[in-house]
């Protein structure tokens, strides 16, 4: 369970988790604003599409590659929390497949 | 187009020494950085910290503030948030920064990529909940994001270090359960005397060894067979210590064993590497001053072989002494006298560090994984079985492997799984690690969008002077 160290009362950043509102402090890197949130699942495995999570919280393993803002494959742990954004969990496989109707 | 006299790519403590040293004598010198703030890895968020109070990290990382604020007092071209992904032996440097493409060039380069820690391929590593120890030192530096109810599993100053700040903090621990062999104390024990000259080190680990047996917290010693308990998340940790099979419930499992240079830019420059028997990792061949076998790419810090921040700031002096000389600023004699002092306090911290690196060697069966199940290639899900039998139809280096099996293919372009992949070859093949080799690396080092690709610039050292203007550098 992963738990913010800040006093209360800081400044705090709304953003939405796969769909959902989540609040927490500004400042924050995007892998430990989900963790805070209880969601610490960033992607699915391209083959077996099993869950992965952050690993080095560094920007070497690239596990906590998200969606965020629309766009796929961002390294949550290097970028920060802004108001607003929209994250959500990369589910790109191996065999997803684009369709006519989708581009 | 208009160079920089020296381009440093890592504004951690090794790039940071340089600069301030090159600063010094009017060179113009562009530093560039991944993070938002200059310090590294080791002093992330040093002169900002989120937490209440940072001096439970101890002083060794306090002191980083100062280094900090003396770097970006200086008459830099400071880079912030700058990623380069193509580092041309022509000098040419490309970088991503605010989602746009940049490019400079410069006349001496010098690397400080720093270090990464060795990846721990055990059952199970690749579950939700399963994170480095550097991990927890980031969230706790950066985003004052901590644990409860872990476990810190492995062996070296890293993870005791990590532990007796949870501990100092009264963040609840589950266990440590330490992987140091037996082996290890008996082949470190000659080494000891010449290590004792360092005695303030050796105070130092020792009193955080102490903190942990102090604080009551579960350890157990001599631990093997370290396996991660779980199916679609981390539920705890199973290994055997004492004689006995222990399972410890815990919803994050921290590892930990050593650090490993951050190879990727050195090697996709194709410069000369080789294999440290000692830290069992490759690391790039250079000269005392840190120049490698291309003359004017110099690497410093733990980028180039381990050898901690202190040795790092010494190294980064001494790289930029050279690059001074080699620039005509400075005559050799000059260069020789400056670095005597660095070049002497570098070689007084050798026995210290010779010693920790035996005592703290990972264990063969938690460096290479045991079990054909296990993934070693976490981004293209291959196992040492998947790997085996790419070797059995005749794949015997890391490139022939890579192609039959896609192992390294991935985002993360070999970081975690080369020094694995090259080890399970070696030992298959029975030749050592220089005649297996390694991947070659190529750039672009980071995911790329088309969008960030169109959108394209140079930076010069005229263009840049805004950035030294913020910094409030004297002309």
């Amino acid at each position: 369970m992963f738990r913010s160290l800040r006093p209360d009362g800081a400044d705090d950043v709304t953003l939405t988790l796969n769909g959902q509102q989540i609040t927490v402090p500004a400042g924050q890197s995007v892998w430990s604003a989900i963790a805070l949130a209880g969601q610490p699942i960033t992607r699915r495995a391209a083959l077996s599409g099993a869950p992965r999570s952050a690993y080095c919280a560094m920007g070497v393993c690239f596990e906590c590659m998200m969606e965020i803002n629309g766009v796929p494959n961002q390294q949550a742990c290097l970028r920060q929390v802004e108001p607003g954004m929209t994250i959500n969990t990369q589910t790109i496989l191996e065999d997803s497949r684009i369709t006519d109707a989708e581009l | 187009m208009q160079s920089f006299d020296c381009a440093i790519v890592g504004a951690g403590p090794a790039g940071m020494s340089a600069a301030l040293t090159l600063a010094e004598r009017g060179l113009r010198i562009a530093v560039l950085d991944r993070g938002q703030r200059a310090g590294g890895q080791i002093y992330r968020s040093a002169s900002q910290s989120p937490l209440p109070d940072a001096s439970v990290l101890g002083p060794d990382y306090t002191k980083g503030a100062d280094l900090i604020a003396r770097f970006e007092k200086a008459d830099v071209t400071h880079l912030s948030g700058a990623d380069a992904w193509h580092l041309g032996d022509d000098g040419r440097i490309l970088f991503s920064q605010d989602h746009s493409t940049h490019e400079l060039h410069c006349r001496e380069m010098l690397l400080c990529p720093g270090a990464m820690e060795r990846p721990m391929p055990i059952p199970g590593w690749t579950l939700p909940g399963v994170m480095t120890a550097g991990a927890t030192q980031v969230m706790l530096k950066s985003d004052a994001t901590v644990a409860d109810g872990a476990v810190f599993a492995g062996s070296g100053p890293l993870l005791y270090l990590i532990v007796a700040q949870y501990l100092r903090l009264g963040v609840p621990i589950a266990a440590v359960v330490d992987t140091t062999p037996k082996d290890n104390y008996l082949a470190s024990a000659p080494l000891l005397p010449r290590a004792l000259k360092q005695a303030r080190q050796l105070a130092k680990g020792l009193g955080l060894l102490n903190e942990i047996r102090r604080s009551g917290v579960p350890v157990f010693r001599f631990a093997s067979k370290l396996q991660v308990l779980g199916r679609e998340t981390a539920e705890g940790l199973r290994f055997d210590a004492g004689g006995k099979t222990h399972d410890i419930a815990a919803e994050t499992v921290f590892l930990h064993h050593g650090v490993q240079p951050n190879l990727n830019m050195t090697r996709a420059m194709e410069l000369d590497h080789m294999w440290n028997a000692q830290q069992l990792c490759w690391q790039v061949v250079t000269d005392p001053f840190g120049q490698s076998s291309v003359p004017h790419v110099s690497v410093a810090g733990d980028g180039g072989g381990i050898i901690g921040a202190d040795g790092a700031c010494l190294a980064g002096q001494l790289a930029a002494l050279n690059s001074l000389y080699r620039l005509n600023r400075i005559t050799l004699a000059q260069r020789d006298t400056e670095a005597a002092s660095p070049l002497a306090e570098l070689a007084s911290m050798a026995p210290f560090r010779a010693f920790v690196d035996r005592l703290y060697r990972p264990a063969e069966a938690l460096r290479l994984p045991q079990e054909d199940d296990t993934l070693v290639c976490r981004c293209e899900e291959q196992t040492r079985r998947d790997l085996r039998r790419g070797f059995d139809l005749g794949a015997r280096d890391p490139n022939a492997l890579k192609s039959l099996t896609r192992c390294g293919m991935g985002p993360c372009q070999g970081r975690q799984c080369g020094h694995i992949v090259a080890g399970l070859l070696s030992d298959w093949r029975g030749d050592s690690a220089e005649d297996t080799g390694y991947y070659r690396l190529r750039s672009p080092q980071r995911l790329l969008t088309l969008e960030e690709l169109s959108r394209f610039d140079h930076v010069t050292p005229t263009q840049a002077l805004p950035t030294r203007q913020q910094n409030e550098a004297p002309e």
